[in-house]
């Protein structure tokens, strides 16, 4: 967002100081959340959130694989986000890259934890099968269709919308070798739903100017100095956080912005639980 | 063959050097167990910076964090490349490599593949970019060895690196992190704590503005040990900021003395 005037620059930065912004809404306010689940038919899950013009999908494909030597009683979770062209001409060939790369990081640290798995919000040892021989590989993909800002909350939220959409079909293990691999039979019917109540919510907030704004549009992005997206559970522990945007920041603002951000949450938890339990009502009426 | 084999434990065997290991996951769980490196649990490692290491660079500096050991060029400010656009402001070009016996086992590098852009984030906001428009600043660092906090190490030499360049900076960064094991904290982690470690914390500060510049954090945690984790690191990242500046005093006096 080169484009902005100095007067729509002042206007923005005026308005947040003001507790007003440019679509009429206070700082601590989100825009309208709107959730679909089911998109995919193809995926084991999927969902799609909209926040204003953002636009996100997120979708789940599980396979079976086999678990690392390190942690043979887990599973495997991958976060990829693609930043397609058609969001933004910036994105085309290697220009997303970089943001998508950035993303992909920031909601791994959020929701897989520590390396040993403690902490995540994806508990990864419920994605095992055979202990050290078969287990279920997640690919959890995200997909920016149109850019407005606050791209990080809204795949957060398009995820964890996406997993409780998930059915594992359930697995019969049909035989247990001691060195082979066993043979396991995928059923059809029987599906398992993901538990995603560990799952947390990322909130972004960014600083314009003295204050800090949630859910920020692209324009307000711009005048940013930094923002720092926190990830929090239903227990309102902090589950990840990243900092993004060159300017440093005061250590105590920072733990000031922790405090809003767990407020924030328990808001937003609900909102979002219920939402999703609206789309997925919806979907099974269809 | 098969009796030479049977013998041969006692002076070396590699499974014996893996239950070793599979012993000490539980260890770390517990509430008091001592350091691998025999640490206390908010003490960092001895550090040992040199700037001028390299000497086709513009500056260099060179960190050595326990096994850690890490180097970083700084080269330009040069003519920004033609394909690039105008800009009125200095850019920063970041590189993080690994060499390929940095770690134990070859081709484990693709758990840092962000760290470029990690350390990108971490020094912009110390450089004054105003300062050399149209121009480029390259970083690159090279991580001889690994050994547990090599994000940390690398900032914090890259920063000695642009300051020994002559690049205008703000301040010095340092850079610390704390890994979250079982319930202590432990400061700078070395590499096997790291593997156990259920959450870490990264901060990189400017110490002299009482600025964070780069914050990360990773697995399950409650407020109040966010509040001592960053206590913890802002401590440790002032003292080292001290480190480095004596640092560049040391390389700056002899030459004075020999004027």
């Amino acid at each position: 967002m080169g484009g902005l005037s100095t007067g729509e620059k002042n206007f923005i930065n005026g308005g947040v100081a003001q507790d007003l912004r440019t679509d009429g809404r206070k700082r601590l306010t989100y825009r309208p959340i709107y959730i679909t689940t089911g998109v995919i038919p193809q995926a084991n899950g999927s969902a799609r959130v909209k926040m204003g013009a953002t636009d996100v999908i997120a979708s789940v494909k599980a396979e079976l694989g086999r678990p690392t030597a390190a942690y043979p009683d887990k599973g495997k979770v991958s976060i990829n986000v693609d930043c397609s062209p058609t969001a933004e001409p910036t994105f085309e060939g290697r220009g997303g890259e970089e943001l998508s790369s950035e993303l992909s990081m920031a909601l791994q640290r959020c929701l897989l934890g520590g390396k040993s798995g403690a902490g995540a919000g994806i508990d990864r040892s419920s994605l095992s099968i055979v202990e050290g021989k078969i287990c279920w590989d997640l690919y959890i993909e995200g997909l920016v269709v149109s850019s407005d800002g606050n791209l990080l909350d809204a795949l957060g939220a398009a995820i964890k919308a996406a997993l409780s959409n998930t059915a594992l079909p359930k697995v019969q293990v049909a035989s247990v070798a001691a060195d082979e691999q066993p043979e396991v039979d995928l059923s059809s019917e029987e599906f398992l739903q993901f538990d995603t109540s560990g799952v947390p919510v990322i909130i972004t907030l960014t600083k314009v100017g003295k204050h800090y704004i949630v859910d920020a549009t692209s324009e307000e992005e711009s005048q940013m100095s930094s923002a720092v997206s926190v990830s929090v559970n239903r227990q309102g522990h902090i589950c990840g956080m990243t900092k993004r945007g060159g300017a440093g920041l005061d250590p105590s603002v920072i733990l000031d912005m922790v405090s809003v951000a767990k407020h924030l949450s328990e808001q937003l938890i609900i909102k979002l639980e219920s939402d999703i339990a609206a789309a997925e009502a919806y979907e099974e009426e269809e | 063959m098969a009796a030479k084999g049977g013998a041969a434990p006692a002076t070396y065997s590699p499974s014996l050097t893996t239950s070793k290991e599979k012993r000490r996951a539980p260890l770390f769980s517990e509430a008091d167990w001592v350091r691998p490196d025999g640490r206390g649990f908010h003490q960092c490692r001895l550090a040992f910076m040199r700037t001028a290491a390299v000497n086709s660079a513009s500056g260099s500096a060179y960190a050595e964090f326990g096994n850690t050991k890490v180097m970083v060029s700084v080269f330009g400010p040069r003519e920004s490349k033609k394909a690039m656009m105008y800009s009125d402001v200095g850019r920063l070009n970041c590189n993080v490599s690994y060499t390929t016996f940095a770690t134990a086992s070859r081709g484990q590098v693709s758990d840092n593949k962000d760290f470029s852009a990690m350390l990108h984030k971490a020094l912009e906001g110390s450089i004054i970019l105003e300062s050399f428009p149209k121009t480029t600043v390259d970083v690159f660092a090279l991580v001889m060895e690994s050994g547990g906090s090599d994000l940390p190490v690398i900032i914090s030499c890259a920063s000695l690196a642009l300051a020994d360049a002559g690049i205008m900076l703000y301040d010095l960064v340092a850079s610390a992190s704390v890994s979250y094991l079982g319930k202590n904290l432990v400061m700078d982690p070395i590499t096997e704590e790291e593997s156990y470690q259920d959450g870490s914390m990264m901060i990189t500060c400017m110490p002299s503005r009482n600025e964070v510049t780069q914050l990360t954090l990773t697995g399950d945690w409650s407020t109040p040990k966010i509040h001592e984790a960053m206590e913890l690191c802002l401590d440790a990242c002032s003292k080292l900021a001290k480190i480095m500046r004596s640092c560049l005093k040391e390389a700056a006096s002899p030459s004075q003395v020999e004027e």
